[in-house]
């Protein structure tokens, strides 16, 4: 079985590629787009005999780099999303480059369509979570998100994105697998996830306080990929991905402060949050936007309204946890501390 | 009166747009049209357009726009001007105008001819401090214009640099003059007001210095470029650069009388006047009349601030109401067609040097 990985060469695509290894396939082939990642991939197929690493480096905004990448693959696990830029540029690269696979798919020769399985890494913020009481349970029959617009452009995109696959899976019957992962962290990736808090100039507005961070630590995340991928039953299926044993914000913020380094902090309750929210929400429409609306009522409160998870599902799947949530914040925190030393 | 407005062409540019429209109280904007239903969609979503299209023919047809806003890349301008004049509308065109100097006299050529006005957004030149800059031209503070320096800086780490360098495929690459003609009409529009030649005299070095520009394995993309212009009575120097920290856009303008230097990132304009302290005087207290100017600056943008009119694009909100006004009573448009023409002629110039042989 040829399995094709998009976003292969980014934070988590290099441990979907090295669980995909680790679990048997060896047909990959790997969508990335520059080739200055190729290096670490094909490291992979060292440890794994037999293996088989394909890369198919190019642009995947233009319909005519999929034709490609498509041919003969009967699995894909599409993890492409635009994580930061303009908002065109995001839903680009997670809502227009997902329509391209599903299109190329739809005409390519050999393997129908309807013979396919694609895993679609989505996000918790397709959830539609601002109008949940505090200490809900999010779980997959959580309501999806009404009101994207007022969220911001990652969640909207994601929810644009997720959407479309259905949409196309209703047409075609292919088999689709979503995946939801909360915050995925760890080597390589960013320190703090906006469910902690904000960095505005020099300080550090902690406001997740003591709710709980969905984390998924990155191998953990991948490992939970690999396993619905291959599960007979988890076609149509939809699973939030997140560690077993979750730390609050505020715990995650104490430990980053003690092992990578101090910085300056103001915590602040969500009730002042909330306050604070109203009346920047207020000043951005009295100003028409003169100081941009980053903080809304909505946006504070599906951020930092406080949710509790469940990830039983995804453990109907046989996946477990590979690394513990205190060896996967150590490994993060050691590899942040070496970048700042690395900056400095 | 209120102005029916739509817009062709959803991408980063076209954000700016929606936000500055919507702060003009006599308009409404109707419609978004891409020929990327995706992109169309997100953009009528986030902002509550109430109609998107993916085809221009039938959002022209279908809404009736007296005012299109085109914010395709300008590979595309010329064409879609001449639909848009053919269905009677008014058009404000984003920068760069278009790929040759023959096609933006062909675009004003075609506005001319259907009646309907037209203009670019050229926005910086009307922030209130080039706008204060020019004040002070027109009252005779600076006498003769001598020499103008105009520069830009440009941040590939940004969001726009960002979306050029990972994408071979941009349209900026496809330009002749690449990543200067993306911004350069910025920095000759705030020369050409102090320079009445047809056509100067014109040098032009470009080069790469970043690696940040390898990234996009296209090796054409240069990041510096250096133009020295000569006229009959001013001479100019126009700096383009990727490099120089911090990025900011400055102007300044060296006259008989006094000097006036702008900074439009920190908005500000301030004086340098002749010196009639003497001895050591005229060493000590400059510094301090220059602070002063500062302060006063800062006051004056405070005030603007308080008054909710300190945005990113007011210079956009100002260079639109106008435009909008101009169609209501069918006065000239802001910019003139002339200028604009000068300034795409000298660009073309500068890019025959900065990338000689290439052509669209």
């Amino acid at each position: 079985m040829k399995v094709l990985v998009t976003g292969a060469g980014g934070f988590l695509g290099v441990h979907v590629v090295e669980r995909l290894l680790a679990h048997g396939y060896r047909d990959i082939r790997c969508c990335l787009r520059d080739r200055g990642k190729a290096e670490q991939l094909l490291s992979l197929s060292e440890r794994y005999p037999g293996s088989q690493l394909e890369l198919c480096c190019g642009n995947l905004r233009a319909k005519s780099n999929w034709a490609r990448a498509v041919t003969d693959v009967s699995l894909v696990v599409h993890l492409v999303a635009g994580m930061k830029g303009a908002p065109a540029e995001m839903f680009t690269d997670s809502v227009v480059v997902s329509r391209n696979l599903l299109e190329a798919l739809e005409v390519r020769d050999g393997i129908p369509m309807n013979h396919t399985r694609i895993v679609l890494v989505s996000s918790f913020g397709v959830y539609g979570v601002a109008r949940l009481s505090r200490g809900f349970r999010i779980d997959e029959m959580t309501p999806l998100e009404e009101h994207p617009e007022l969220r911001d452009i990652y969640s909207h995109s994601k929810l644009m994105q997720e959407q479309l696959f259905w949409e196309y899976q209703r047409k075609n019957g292919f088999e689709l697998v979503v995946l939801r992962p909360g915050v995925i962290y760890g080597p390589g990736g960013g320190a703090f996830s906006t469910r902690v808090g904000l960095q505005i100039g020099p300080v550090f507005f902690h406001l997740g306080g003591s709710n709980l961070l969905p984390l998924s630590y990155v191998v953990n995340c991948a490992e939970a990929i690999v396993v619905a991928a291959g599960h007979p039953d988890s076609a149509g299926q939809v699973y939030n991905v997140h560690d077993d044993v979750l730390p609050t914000a505020s715990r995650y913020l104490r430990e980053y402060k003690r092992h990578v380094k101090r910085i300056r902090s103001i915590r602040l309750p969500y009730f002042v949050t909330r306050m604070l929210a109203r009346f920047l929400e207020g000043y951005h429409r009295h100003s028409q936007g003169q100081l941009p609306g980053i903080i809304t009522r909505y946006k504070a409160a599906s951020a930092w309204g406080g949710n509790r998870f469940n990830n039983a599902k995804l453990h109907t799947l046989g996946w477990c946890q590979l690394v513990s949530t205190p060896d996967g914040m150590a490994q993060t925190f050691a590899y942040l501390r070496e970048r700042d030393a690395k900056l400095k | 009166m209120s102005l029916k407005v739509a817009i062709v062409g959803c991408g980063k540019i076209a954000d700016a747009h929606v936000e500055v429209i919507r702060m003009i109280p006599s308009v409404e904007l109707r419609a978004v049209c891409d020929l990327e239903p995706i992109m169309a969609d997100q953009l009528a979503a986030r902002f509550s357009v109430p109609h998107r299209y993916s085809d221009l023919a039938k959002m022209l047809d279908a809404e009736g726009p007296d005012v299109l806003h085109i914010t395709t890349p300008p590979q595309s301008h010329l064409a879609i001007v001449k639909q848009a004049v053919a269905a009677g509308c008014h058009v404000f065109l984003e920068k760069p105008v278009a790929l040759r100097h023959c096609d933006v006299e062909a675009i004003i050529a075609a506005n001319v001819a259907a009646k309907r006005k037209l203009t670019v957004n050229y926005w910086p030149r009307f922030e209130a401090v080039a706008l204060e800059l020019r004040r002070m031209y027109e009252a005779g503070v600076l006498g003769d214009p001598v020499h103008v320096e105009s520069s830009i800086g440009y941040d590939l780490a940004g969001e726009f640099g960002t979306a050029i360098r990972r994408n071979p495929e941009h349209w900026v690459h496809q330009l002749p003059g690449k990543l200067f003609q993306n911004v350069l009409d910025h920095v000759l529009n705030r020369i050409t007001p102090f320079m009445g030649d047809e056509r100067p005299l014109i040098q032009a070095v470009a080069y790469r210095r970043d690696t940040l520009t390898e990234e996009t394995g296209g090796g054409e993309l240069l990041d510096e470029l250096r133009v020295i212009i000569r006229g009959t009575r001013a001479s100019a120097y126009a700096t383009f650069s990727a490099n120089a920290r911090p990025v900011g856009q400055t102007l300044r303008v060296y006259g008989t009388k006094n000097t006036a230097f702008v900074d439009f990132a920190a908005r500000t304009v301030v004086l340098e006047r002749r010196q009639t302290f003497s001895s050591a005087l005229g060493r000590l207290i400059p510094s301090f009349l220059i602070a002063k100017d500062y302060f006063q600056q800062g006051l004056k943008n405070a005030n603007s601030f308080s008054h909710a009119q300190f945005h990113f694009f007011d210079g956009m909100r100002r260079l639109l109401t106008e435009f909008y006004l101009c169609i209501e009573k069918d006065t000239p448009p802001p910019i003139d067609y002339e200028e604009i023409l000068r300034v795409s002629a000298m660009m073309e110039r500068i890019f025959e040097q900065a990338y000689p042989g290439v052509r669209s």
